[in-house]
């Protein structure tokens, strides 16, 4: 508790360092395009969507940085390399893309401001790092309390985390920027951006680096969200630690070529087919546990439809194996059919996007 | 008249999803969630229905339920239930196959509601005339020639627009093989001046390859906007990107004229033009162009639009957009340009060296008062204001930012060139600098004032040099590197090597007192004559008054500045021990291994000097500081640059060190800064000859030094000595600073 009053109380710090605010542009704001803005704050990647010409658009930065010491040497080359950075008590943060580059290049593992889903814990400059590349993302807004809605996971059914913490430190930094923030659920936002054909009626789950998020929505309305604090990252790390090679190494080979419907074709192979399988029983059977023990659960005479959505689901299989592990489950609901999202790594900005503009107009 | 509805439940989830479900089968309802609302809406207007969820209610009686029923009869309650409370609700009056049971089940419910609503209607009478309708309509006419006639012309129309469009999209798609990425737009990033201030928050100067400050859209004035609208695209806010009717009209204009008199470019073509296209003429870039206006207007707003143009376009003298032109052209901000002003800059933009007022007044001024005029016809301005413009004068000169601490900005943007490349001169950087311009107002002044009293006293060529530095810092806060930047840009603060005399003594004392000497011991001041051992001229060393004093504590040999004494310690303690204190305080010029070094032969800056009078007050290393912070023009701070405390002189030296140098002041050859009124402790210099005068000191908060000399070695006038010629000038900045 005490770490979070000091977590605060150095964010508010930052914030009011970086705050940029020109009373001028209120009395201008009319003539300004002003745009709402879907925001994805992920394990892996921030993802921003906003609209252009009626068709959103999105921009994405690795949600990872890699500290060095600083020297004028060092900056140097930053600037002349145009690599993104901050400096700080004596270090340069190098954040977004170019710190995979940079961890590459010392061979090593970069930090993750966020962990499982949530605000990492152990990198007391995690905030500072999200805020600097939600800046290097998103321009001051041009007008005062323009929208921005931001992804949060549901609260976790495997731990006893919160996301109240998670959520409100993002909120005051938005806020501190001039928007206005709203908060979304991640699994909501699939649902928003996928299924708006059935009405916004259907199972959203996202699957991310850190976690899974699921949400069940009929006619728009969330009757259910939660996550499960498994992922993408958590495959490659059971994978590595069977065969011993570095997480990064698995998660390269899996985002390279895997297929999970043909016969592996070595150890690797066996192992991620093996663990993808464990992840999507485990989400499958928690869909099943939290409908059997919700009372809010209705009974729905039509099959509704699951999208499935994020980097982790977007491996040749997925679909599939969610299909036959559903065909395990009993569930107090029809399925229709599972699909993968149009664009899985950008679904739940987009569909943050469109909370944003309902919630604008 | 549709049924009022009303949805009674305590839980969020099921009363929001039954709201919904209703809405979406075009049943709008009222959604209550508290006791005391329920009474007040239906003390307002009594429902038809109400769908009252018994879940998690709280009062097992069901109060409020009983009340409904009993009070308003004509209204239906619909009850969501558990099967155990049904018979409850049945003896309060809900009919049975109205209560629906759990698990939640909004269809069931939805349908029930259905029911009720069409019954309360009479909604089926209308449907079946509407069905016999429809059914007459489309099903019985299936065999009507003349709608067999139709269809077949619709479909051959269709073909036929088929065709077209396919060709027409063969072409385009031709034709923009290579089209640039629209997209590229969205990374606008110009090249963009970056901007030095000082503490105090005034813009000390700019580094730019090309001068270009980027204004957001809305600060720019309307008229200034109207200016450009007028002279190149009137009716921008119509068209789409294209004009056609303005591509009629240039075409029928160039038939007339048998030539290519008139254009029809749009401000957004000019736009795709100068972003993305290359200069040529032909039909091939006209197609781009097109497309990518009509690209260009899809994805932005007229306002982004012109926005973005008037910061793009290039008015000449290296000034790109329409802020730096103000600046280059008027000295102003784009928001103070008045209505000549902007027609002038409207007029620049098709010939920018043309039309520019310095090299050719009347055509500018020609095409100006055509800009004017256009203004007028379009209704932009209105006669008092047309006549106002017309009669102001074109600008003469071009405004150059008149920027003081010439010296500093040209070391600062020196060492951070080589630090940030050329990011420095492209991206719009904010450098926060450690110059106070009120400091260096009151340095440039004391040297002005100092040199004008010494040229009226007869002497010629003069130069001087000032350095004041933070202390705790090490910021630089005032530097004046020569008395005219525009004549000499040779920085004496920091490029001058020259010898520092006396005022190199203290590094000797520094020296003696780490060796345990103390202020009161005492040494000898006697004519001595030294031998170097390499067989060189021996040496006997004079004082200033060539006179010799005896035996003299430390304090009076260095406040007296006595030679004799000095030499005398130094051969005690041995060179190199001096040589040490000095490397020690962060001098880093070669110094002279031998006696003579002692009273200040070895050349050094007037920089290391006074950064090692800074380390001598303090006892912590010091270095040159120049900025705090750089941020990027969105504010992300992205270089910060201060020291550390490195001891390297402990307190007890620094005592003693400071009690020396302020006899200089009580006592010796500083008394005059006594004048200033607060402790300040300080060494003079003069070297053979009078070549080089000086006087670098410091109080509790301020290292300064000040220089003055020749550039080409040659002597000041007779009796100039560092504490006639350099300390009036240190006072008189001393005095500035703490009056301010």
């Amino acid at each position: 508790m005490t770490d979070n009053v000091e977590n605060n109380k150095t964010i508010e710090n930052k914030i009011s360092d970086i705050k940029v605010t020109d009373t001028r542009v209120h009395e201008k704001q009319k003539e300004l395009e002003s745009g709402p803005i879907g925001l994805d704050i992920g394990t892996t990647n921030i993802v921003v969507a906003r609209n252009r010409a009626g068709a959103p658009i999105t921009m994405k930065q690795l949600n990872a940085f890699f500290a060095i010491p600083k020297s004028k040497l060092t900056a140097r080359i930053l600037s002349q390399n145009d690599v993104m950075y901050f400096a700080k008590n004596g270090q340069f943060y190098i954040i977004g893309n170019s710190s995979e580059e940079f961890a590459n290049t010392f061979n090593t593992e970069t930090r993750r401001p966020i962990e499982s889903g949530l605000i990492s814990p152990r990198e007391d400059d995690g905030m500072n790092v999200i805020q600097a590349l939600i800046k290097s993302l998103l321009q001051p807004p041009k007008k005062q309390g323009e929208p921005v809605c931001f992804s949060i996971p549901g609260d976790p059914i495997d731990g006893n985390s919160s996301v109240l913490y998670h959520e409100s430190i993002i909120k005051r930094a938005l806020d501190a920027m001039g928007y206005k923030p709203i908060s979304i659920n991640e699994g909501f936002a699939v649902v928003l951006s996928e299924l708006q054909g059935e009405n916004y009626t259907g199972l959203g789950i996202s699957m991310g680096g850190g976690m899974c998020n699921i949400c069940l929505s009929y006619l728009s309305v969330p009757v259910f969200s939660f996550s499960i604090r498994k992922g993408g990252d958590y495959i490659d790390t059971m994978v590595g630690r069977t065969v011993g090679e570095p997480a990064t190494l698995i998660k390269t080979i899996k985002e390279k070529d895997l297929n999970l419907l043909r016969e592996p074709s070595n150890r690797i192979e066996t192992s991620l087919q093996i663990y993808y399988n464990e992840l999507i029983n485990y989400v499958v059977h928690s869909i099943q546990q939290v409908m059997a023990s919700s009372d809010r659960m209705p009974r729905l005479s039509k099959p509704v439809p699951i999208v499935l959505s994020g980097g982790t689901a977007v491996v040749t299989g997925v679909k599939e194996l969610f299909e036959k592990a559903l065909k395990t489950a009993r569930l107090p609901i029809q399925i229709s059919g599972v699909r993968i999202a149009s664009d899985p790594l950008n679904t739940t900005a987009k569909g943050a996007l469109t909370m944003a503009v309902s919630e604008e107009n | 008249m549709s049924v009022p509805i009303v949805i009674f439940s305590i839980d969020d989830t099921r009363g929001t999803l039954l709201q919904k479900v209703l809405q979406h089968n075009g049943l709008q309802s009222k959604l209550i969630k508290r006791n005391f609302e329920l009474g007040t809406v239906l003390s307002k207007r009594v429902p038809s229905i109400v769908v009252f969820d018994t879940k998690d209610y709280y009062s097992r009686d069901f109060a409020y339920l009983r009340n409904i029923c009993s009070t308003y009869p004509l209204a239906t309650v619909i009850a969501l239930a558990e099967d155990s409370n049904v018979p409850v609700l049945i003896e309060i009056g809900v009919r049975d196959d109205l209560c629906v049971r759990e698990p939640f089940n909004p269809d069931l419910t939805l349908a029930k509601v259905k029911e009720l609503v069409f019954i309360k209607n009479k909604a089926h009478l209308k449907v079946k005339t509407y069905l016999a309708l429809i059914y007459h309509l489309i099903v019985g006419e299936k065999d009507n020639p003349y709608i067999v006639f139709i269809k077949k012309v619709l479909t051959v129309i269709a073909l036929l627009l088929s065709s077209v469009v396919g060709i027409a999209g063969g072409f385009t798609i031709w034709s923009l093989s290579d089209l640039p990425k629209i997209q590229q737009l969205e990374d606008y990033s110009p090249l963009e001046t970056s901007s030095v201030y000082s503490t105090d928050g005034k813009q000390l100067g700019e580094f730019f390859y090309v001068h270009r400050k980027t204004i957001p859209y809305y600060k720019i004035p309307p008229h200034v906007k109207d200016s450009f609208l007028a002279v190149e695209d009137a009716r921008f806010y119509e068209h789409k990107g294209i004009d056609f009717y303005r591509i009629g009209g240039a075409f029928l204009e160039n038939i007339r004229s048998k030539g290519y008199s008139q254009g029809a470019s749009t401000i957004t073509q000019q736009l795709a033009k100068m972003l993305f296209l290359k200069p040529e003429k032909n039909l091939s870039r006209k197609i781009k162009e097109a497309v990518l206006s009509l690209q260009i207007e899809s994805r932005y707003t007229k306002d982004e639009i012109l926005g973005i143009y008037l910061n793009q376009a290039f008015f000449g003298a290296r000034s790109y957009g329409v802020e730096a032109a103000a600046q280059t052209y008027f000295g102003k901000k784009t928001e103070d340009l008045s209505v000549a002003d902007a027609a002038l800059l409207a007029a620049l933009p098709k010939a920018p060296s043309f039309y520019s007022p310095f090299k050719n007044p009347s055509g500018c001024l020609t095409r100006r008062n055509l800009v004017l005029k256009m203004m007028l016809n379009r209704g932009y301005i209105n006669d008092d204001k047309y006549k106002a413009a017309l009669a102001e004068p074109l600008p003469t000169e071009m405004e150059r930012p008149a920027y003081k601490s010439s010296y500093f900005l040209d070391y600062l943007k020196n060492h951070l060139e080589k630090q940030i490349g050329e990011k420095l001169f492209t991206s719009g950087l904010k450098i926060q600098s450690t110059m106070d311009s009120a400091m260096q107002d009151a340095a440039e002044k004391a040297i002005k004032k100092g040199i004008e009293t010494l040229t009226r006293n007869g002497d010629k060529n003069l130069q001087a040099a000032l350095l004041a530095v933070d202390i705790k810092t090490g910021g630089v806060r005032a530097m004046v590197g020569g008395i005219d930047y525009s004549t000499s840009v040779f920085n004496r603060v920091t490029q001058a090597m020259r010898q520092p005399g006396s005022a190199f003594k203290p590094f000797v004392y520094l020296a003696a007192f780490k060796e345990g000497y103390t202020p009161n011991d005492v040494i000898m001041d006697r004519e001595v004559t030294y031998f170097s051992k390499e067989g060189g001229v021996p040496w006997t060393p004079q004082n200033y008054t060539h006179r010799f004093y005896g035996n003299v504590t430390l304090r009076t040999a260095i406040s007296s500045s006595l030679n004799g004494a000095t030499i005398y310690l130094a051969n005690k303690i041995g060179m190199n021990k001096v040589i040490d204190a000095a490397r020690s305080t962060g001098i880093t010029s070669p110094i002279y291994p031998h006696l003579p070094a002692a009273i200040g032969v070895s050349e050094l800056t007037l920089s290391e000097l006074v950064y090692a009078y800074a380390t001598l007050a303090s006892g912590t290393a010091k270095r040159p500081i120049f900025y705090t912070t750089i941020k990027d023009k969105n504010d992300v701070t992205i270089e910060t640059d201060g020291l550390g405390e490195v001891k390297v002189i402990d307190d007890g030296i620094v005592t003693f060190v400071k009690d020396v140098l302020r006899s200089v002041v009580e006592h010796g050859t500083a008394k005059a800064a006594q004048s200033i009124g607060r402790p300040v402790y300080g060494k003079t210099g003069t070297t053979d000859n009078y070549t080089d005068a000086w006087f670098v000191g410091f109080d509790d908060h301020l290292a300064v030094g000040v220089w003055v000399g020749k550039d080409d070695n040659k002597p000041l006038k007779e009796d100039s000595s560092g504490s006639a010629v350099a300390l009036p000038i240190w006072i008189d900045f001393m005095k500035s600073v703490v009056n301010k």
